[in-house]
């Protein structure tokens, strides 16, 4: 894998180009963000439910080792295998051997965003096993061989006419079908011979109760539980910081997940799994992948407490008009931009300055990270580990200079005032002011504020001096 | 395996915050406590649920028939509904394919949600609630509890269950260009039968 720095501005400027696509995907995240809106404002406790979610959140992960314990002691009691992985590879040997135990060739699978993580379908491939993504976001990005670009929705960021295209190449239908109902029959009707004939069935997991040794799923297809219930070997990879200590907890949780994702009261399916159906067997593969040493982050750790909504995404405005492949992470917008660089701060370097810094996205986090601070803060820390990109070093430099000197810095402002006033457009619009992209520079003033200042306040000074000593 | 273990559980350890500034908050039942049948039928609706309601005289059999015209395959596992395939046929997770419409008793509905809950004691197979094409739920009103809270606290079968799922309303999508579709993979259509 590269560890070239993401270059998200030139991503972000190809999605721009393309106005209908950009038009929808703006729209259609915002849209989810209203009724995320909706949903808050019918229930007066909401503020109430977010609160108690970080709390129990963040108290969990402080006794993470014991309530994993807890977890790992009654799912095995009720006949779950529990594996341990601490990154993606030892993951994907884990779940390998699994099927080849059990002579498994086809695997059907709901959405995980843990396997995304591990690369897991390439690595299995390999081994000869065929792998259908059951979600149809999820396969229609497989099937054009793209990651997920959102959390939530996965190919949130193509049209009808798009996704009319790739199934027309795979599942044989017309190319110019623009009727999505049409395109999600064709869906169901291609996956139910597959799911009737798999060997081995994996989900994700979005809640881990310790108290009773229960995973939990929540899906609105019901491709999830097809995949769980029709094969006989259920596996299923989930992140340590998913638990959560009591069976009651989930209530707090439950409550706030969909209505933040889509604003919908809760998803069609919420699903406990406690152990294996009659017949089956059960898997359990718990993934560190750089969690354990992004708790010992001060400050980042409650990142963790992430219950992989979208809601930070459908607001930020830099990711509803960038999408969310320009991030060239499996987690993108603005929880992808403080988690990515704990998985490699070269790579991900440019994604914590994907922000205005306005702070939406931790207005509307439903177990309250700190978002826009982290952001800022990881801005801090690629700084002082030199992973900043050369143009901003350079000018963040001068700036820093020239700001350290006002004698100079006034010359400079009256100097650009009068460039702003007088020089030709293609002096003050090229790539040398970023800027300037995409939008007008300011108006020129006629007196700057120092001006106005010396010629009004100037004279009052001694006076006003007085009046503070009083 | 067990090294791997060993080493995430050690790392843990060594990084986590203070335990003692992060005590684990008492369980609180928030929100309307309202546990009506009209709520729960309001709530079902919004998530594309419906409720099947007897016509004069009517047994549950004619109802669905009245319901699902087309329907080829009923299987129950109810003693209220007849259906035309025995609930013994179907032995494997596959054999549940070829049902148009499944019928079963859930223990209790949840207000808030409008959403059912099943489990194996309720399933013949667990696969018997998805692969039908449609699914009456027969939900007796006194077994409404108001809300998630309610329900998590109230509830032995979470703690119980292998298998439980709730469903609220039939299966759904938005996947494509955010249109949303009821009848995506699982179930097409979910009807609630009030006994």
């Amino acid at each position: 894998m590269s560890n070239k720095p993401v270059n998200h501005a030139r991503a972000a400027e190809h999605f721009l180009e393309d106005a209908p696509h950009l038009q929808f995907h703006d729209e259609r995240l915002w849209d989810m963000r209203q009724k995320r809106d909706g949903q808050m404002h019918m229930l007066p406790e909401w503020q109430d439910l977010r609160e108690e979610a970080s709390r129990i959140k963040e108290h969990t992960l402080s006794r993470l080792p014991e309530y994993l314990e807890q977890f790992e002691e009654n799912a095995k009691k009720n006949g779950i295998h529990v594996h341990w992985a601490r990154d993606g590879a030892e993951h994907n040997r884990i779940v390998g051997e699994i099927l080849k135990a059990h002579n498994a060739r086809n695997l059907i699978k709901s959405k995980s965003m843990v396997t995304e993580e591990c690369d897991m379908r390439p690595y299995l491939e390999k081994q000869g096993v065929t792998v259908t993504e059951t979600d149809l976001g999820e396969r229609i990005q497989q099937l054009d061989d793209q990651l997920p670009s959102h959390i939530v929705v996965p190919a949130v960021h193509k049209l009808t006419s798009d996704v009319a295209k790739i199934f027309a190449k795979d599942y044989h239908t017309d190319p110019n079908i623009r009727d999505p109902h049409l395109l999600a029959e064709a869906q169901r009707q291609a996956a139910r011979p597959v799911i009737l004939h798999a060997d081995a069935g994996m989900t994700g997991g979005n809640f881990v109760v310790a108290e009773t040794g229960t995973f939990v799923v929540c899906t609105n297809e019901g491709n999830a539980d097809l995949s769980a219930t029709v094969p006989n070997l259920h596996i299923a990879t989930i992140g340590i910081e998913r638990l959560v200590p009591r069976m009651a907890d989930l209530g707090v949780f439950i409550r706030l997940l969909s209505r933040s994702a889509l604003g919908s009261p809760i998803t069609q399916y919420t699903t406990h799994f406690r152990g294996p159906q009659k017949g089956g067997e059960m898997h359990v593969v718990l993934v560190d992948n750089g969690r354990s040493a992004r708790l010992g982050m001060e400050d980042f750790w409650t990142s963790l407490k992430c219950i992989r909504c979208g809601a930070c995404m459908n607001t930020c405005p830099v990711y509803r008009r960038s999408g969310g492949l320009s991030y060239g992470a499996v987690y993108s917008g603005p929880i992808g931009a403080i988690i990515d660089p704990t998985f490699n701060e070269r790579k991900y370097s440019t994604l914590p300055y994907a922000s205005t810094l306005n702070g939406s996205c931790t207005n509307v986090c439903p177990v309250k990270i700190n978002i826009h601070e982290q952001l800022y803060k990881w801005r801090r820390v690629l700084v002082q580990h030199h992973e900043m990109p050369f143009v901003k070093r350079e000018i963040m430099h001068m700036a820093g200079k020239l700001m350290g000197q006002p004698k100079m810095y006034r010359a400079a402002i009256k100097m650009t005032e009068v460039s702003l006033g007088s020089m030709p457009r293609f002096v003050l619009y090229n790539w040398l002011n970023p800027w300037g992209k995409h939008r007008e520079n300011p108006h020129p003033v006629k007196q700057t504020f120092n001006d106005w200042y010396r010629k009004n306040r100037e004279k009052a000074k001694p006076a006003a001096a007085s009046e503070t000593k009083k | 395996m067990s090294a791997a273990r060993d080493e995430i559980l050690q790392a843990l350890r060594n990084n986590r915050p203070t335990p003692e500034n992060h005590p684990l908050p008492p369980v609180r039942t928030l929100g309307d406590l309202d546990a009506s049948r009209e709520r729960f039928i309001a709530s079902l609706k919004i998530l594309g649920g419906d409720v099947l309601e007897p016509v004069e005289g009517e047994t549950l059999d004619q109802a669905i028939m009245r319901r699902h015209p087309d329907a080829k395959v009923i299987c129950s596992n109810v003693p209220e509904a007849k259906g035309t395939l025995p609930v013994e046929k179907v032995k494997t997770p596959q054999d549940a394919a070829t049902i148009d419409v499944t019928v079963v008793r859930a223990p209790f509905g949840i207000a808030e949600m409008g959403s059912i809950f099943l489990s194996e004691s309720q399933l013949p197979i667990n696969s018997f609630a998805h692969l039908g094409q449609h699914i009456v739920v027969v939900l007796s009103p006194d077994s409404i509890t108001a809300n998630m809270h309610t329900a998590y606290q109230e509830r032995p079968e979470f703690k119980s269950a292998n298998y439980g799922v709730l469903m609220s309303g039939p299966s759904a999508t938005a996947d494509i260009q955010g249109v949303l579709i009821r009848g995506a993979q699982g179930v097409r259509s979910l009807s609630v039968w009030f006994a």
